[in-house]
């Protein structure tokens, strides 16, 4: 159970960085600023490539300034893979916290069981959401899949309350996701989410990847069981599914005596 | 090519959420691009929100409709001081991180309402002999907090507060105005589209047709002087009244 243990702390740190990095700017304390949507640490600026982007449709132009902040989300996405989703977005911690809610709960599992083209319907759902929103957007001219990126809505809300005290409306919107959540096994992120589907588009082979590094392993489907993206770790790892969480690497019991599932590069 | 039914898809049209118009008293952050731009580029970060220190940027709430999460400064509140923060760290140029001289921003204009303002109520009386109010006061706050004063706000018979065109918009005037039960003093903000001329139809026309490049200037420069030339100290000579009906023309 190792790489979960870090990815757990690299979560509730995000979730305490969205709550602290407004106390810092109330205190004048502006080296970190912003939100998930676009945030920067000291002069290297970060933003949501999939809200970049959507600006650069609507305004019908490029310019340095989106250019810029888009290269340091790219690039970890290109080493690291789709990180992002499972080790830092706050929805997920939510979404983790939902099974672990049931579980604890004894209700009965709901997670789907694996079958070889669940992910090709996943996929299928995933591109034409975005497509559908980015169409909308571009017909509307404002960035308005911003307004359900969850992680974007979480993070922004985490300033409304620490700066002005308040919430808005929007947490009604990550309230309902969340309570589905309850019902239908990470629904969000697996047929939905925009953002995730955008960053997946940046996913490189050549990047950090699950592969089994053995022929062979004893085949008990442990991993298979795990992957909370519902595909097949062993064969699938380059997918634009996997959010690179470990959980298989975890699960995997053959990884005791001799390494046969791990992340790597190539 | 107008007729009944081109105007009746236009009021439809017009009529969705995606509306934004003109406000009294609501302003966009210093540097930002025309509306219209604005909206498009803007991607809700709040970037800019956090960074002000003196909270003067404000995130618009669900009653804005689809500008939920952009940011606006409300000058009653809290004006903007200024600090020339906000525009360096958008991500997408929605605020123009070029800017750095205050003196360049133009955000709105002052508009001093001279029914209601102190001064001006205080040489009425004077003029006329008699106390209109009963109870004359003088004040001339506008002109001491205003950050570019005698530049951007000027006394004329060293007692009538006029706004020239440096006026930066920033709103401190009307923060301060003691005027009661509302401010003597209101900044119109610049660039954005009348009620009736904002839904998707205004939207789109407007800002892929030519008149964009037009809009830049309305009434700026010496138009604008000229209109404030028209303000006279005494009350002789007509009501300066804010031609907010040109808005039409002009976006
Ligand atoms: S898919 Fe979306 S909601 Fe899910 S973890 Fe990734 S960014 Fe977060
Ligand atoms: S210039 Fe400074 S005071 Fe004015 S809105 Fe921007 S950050 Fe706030
Ligand atoms: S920093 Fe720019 S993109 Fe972000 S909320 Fe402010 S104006 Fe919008
Ligand atoms: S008159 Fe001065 S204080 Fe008032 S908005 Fe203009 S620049 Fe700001
Ligand atoms: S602060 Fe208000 S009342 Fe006082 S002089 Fe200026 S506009 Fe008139």
């Amino acid at each position: 159970m190792k790489i979960k243990i870090y990815r757990r702390a690299a979560q509730i740190l995000t979730v305490f960085a969205i709550f602290f990095i407004p106390v810092l700017n109330v205190f004048e304390l502006y080296f970190v600023k912003g939100t998930f949507i676009s945030m920067d640490i000291g002069d290297a600026a970060m933003a949501d490539p999939l809200a970049v982007f959507q600006s650069m449709i609507a305004a019908g132009r490029v310019n340095e300034y989106m250019l810029g902040s888009v290269v340091i989300p790219i690039v970890l996405m290109l080493l690291l893979g789709r990180v992002w989703c499972s080790w830092f977005c706050p929805y997920y911690l939510c979404a983790e916290f939902m099974s672990w809610l049931r579980r604890k709960l004894k209700l009965k599992a709901y997670k789907p069981k694996y079958s070889e083209n669940i992910h090709i319907r996943q996929a299928r759902v995933r591109y034409i959401f975005l497509f559908a929103g980015l169409v909308l957007m571009a017909i509307a001219g404002v960035p308005i899949l911003n307004l359900i990126s969850a992680p974007g809505v979480i993070s922004t809300q985490a300033m409304v309350i620490v700066k002005f005290h308040y919430v808005t409306f929007e947490l009604v919107f990550v309230a309902v996701l969340l309570l589905l959540e309850f019902f239908y096994f990470r629904f969000w992120c697996r047929f939905f989410c925009p953002t995730g589907t955008f960053l997946s588009f940046f996913r490189s082979k050549r990047g950090m990847t699950v592969r089994k590094v053995k022929e062979d392993c004893s085949n008990c489907m442990s991993c298979v069981r795990s992957c909370p993206m519902m595909i097949n770790p062993m064969t699938m790892g380059e997918s634009a599914h996997c959010n690179n969480c470990g959980d298989c690497v975890d699960a995997c019991p053959d990884n005791k005596a001799q390494d046969t599932l791990k992340f790597t590069f190539k | 090519m107008r007729n009944r039914f081109t105007e009746l898809f236009e009021g439809l049209l017009n009529s969705n959420p995606f509306k934004n118009y003109y406000k009294k008293n609501r302003l966009r952050p210093p540097g930002a691009a025309s509306e219209e731009t604005f909206m498009e580029l803007c991607i809700r970060c709040a970037r800019c929100i956090e960074v002000c220190p003196y909270d003067s940027i404000e995130r618009a709430d669900l009653f804005e409709k689809l500008q939920i999460g952009t940011p606006y400064i409300y000058p009653e509140n809290k004006a903007c001081y200024l600090c020339m923060r906000c525009m360096k760290v958008c991500p997408t140029g929605a605020l123009n991180p070029k800017l750095t001289d205050g003196k360049k921003v133009r955000m709105g204009i002052a508009v001093i309402n001279q029914n209601t303002c102190l001064n001006f109520l205080y040489y009425k009386d004077e003029m006329l002999g008699v106390s209109a109010t009963g109870t004359a006061q003088l004040c001339g706050t506008c002109y001491n907090v205003c950050p570019y004063t005698d530049e951007a706000i000027v006394m004329e018979k060293f007692i009538l507060p006029v706004v020239t065109d440096k006026c930066t918009g920033c709103g401190i005037c009307t923060e301060k105005c003691p005027a009661t039960p509302e401010k003597a003093i209101a900044i119109y903000p610049e660039g954005m589209p009348v009620d009736k001329n904002t839904g998707y139809f205004g939207r789109r026309s407007k800002v892929h047709g030519r008149e964009r490049k037009k809009s830049a200037d309305a009434l700026k420069g010496e138009k604008l002087l000229e209109e404030k030339q028209k303000i006279d100290s005494s009350d002789v000579k007509p009501d300066f009244e804010y031609n907010t009906e040109n808005y039409d023309e002009q976006y």
